[in-house]
């Protein structure tokens, strides 16, 4: 068996080696979901940590990385429900800018797209773009400026599909206000990759 | 004549829609919460007739799918690919940790 799909479990655990093997990859899925260097490293050093208390549970069902990849799961929304506790929603724009200005205001258009802000075009599939990594600075960069907790919500479910009772209970609120800051967050998002990104590529 | 009475026609009715229906400011609301939970039929109704007047609103919907469905596959394949990991000084902080630890 290689090594790095281990099973043993009456061999001693070798965290140099986990580092080695799988450093690189756990960080890269903390960064991507925490987008911060410092809490991405702080989430895989607890990795191997609780990796190697609960090392005799480890019985190789499952591959080494598999395994590590899971316990990394929660330590990310450990991150998430921590940066929460200590920010508790206050008012409104706590969840996110508006974006009023992406609408008319006078008649008879009030409320209807803004010429400068309304969508067009896409000329990109999905397959496309999870290979440019300039899309995903784009896309790191335009999450940056929303509130922590709507940016952490719109990453629990976009990127990870989780069912808003989870993310509800992560991020402490109530349904109604994840409802309001997924719509900021896509609303923001979705304007500002056609401005940086798909305006440019075309 | 009869084309452009119907043209006409059609036209008056779009109109009519737009003025009537929910803006887009309420409608990008609706399709957000449609990726949530499953809409009214009132709801429902409005979203269609809205689309059928508005291709900007179609662009956004096709925008958002398009960001979900990046986001989901970047997430199932990205640590392999992506560039980049852990700096040297964060591995060697973390190495010195667990050897502490073990």
């Amino acid at each position: 068996m290689n090594a790095s799909q281990g099973k043993f479990p009456d061999q001693s655990p070798d965290p140099g080696r986990w580092l080695d093997d799988h450093g690189d990859y756990l960080f890269k899925y903390a960064v991507f979901r925490l987008r911060d260097d410092t809490a991405a490293e702080d989430a895989v050093q607890e990795t191997f940590l609780a990796a190697l208390k609960a090392y005799k549970e480890f019985e190789g069902r499952a591959s080494e990385r598999t395994w590590l990849v899971g316990i990394l799961k929660h330590k990310v929304v450990d991150h998430f429900r921590r940066s929460v506790r200590e920010a508790p929603l206050g008012d409104e724009s706590d969840e996110g800018p508006e974006h009023r200005e992406f609408f008319e205001r006078p008649e008879p258009w009030q409320g209807h797209w803004n010429n400068d802000y309304a969508p067009n075009e896409w000329h990109a599939t999905p397959a496309e773009l999870i290979e440019r990594n300039d899309f995903w600075k784009v896309f790191n960069d335009c999450l940056s400026p929303l509130p922590e907790r709507t940016a952490s919500a719109f990453t629990l479910r976009e990127v990870d599909g989780l069912k808003s009772e989870e993310i509800c209970d992560i991020l402490s609120i109530r349904v109604n206000n994840l409802w309001v800051m997924l719509h900021r967050a896509r609303l923001h998002l979705r304007n500002c990759l056609q401005l940086n990104w798909f305006r440019r590529e075309q | 004549m009869a084309v452009k009475i119907y043209d006409k026609l059609k036209h008056s009715i779009r109109y009519w829609l737009l003025r009537t229906l929910p803006t887009c400011q309420q409608t990008v609301e609706t399709i957000s919460q449609s990726m949530e939970r499953p809409l009214s039929l009132d709801e429902r109704l409005k979203l269609k007739l809205h689309l059928w007047i508005c291709a900007w609103c179609q662009w956004y919907i096709e925008h958002l799918q398009i960001i979900r469905e990046t986001a989901r596959a970047k997430a199932d394949e990205l640590p392999e690919y992506a560039p980049g990991g852990l700096s040297d000084e964060a591995r060697e902080r973390i190495r010195r940790n667990l050897t502490n630890q073990n």
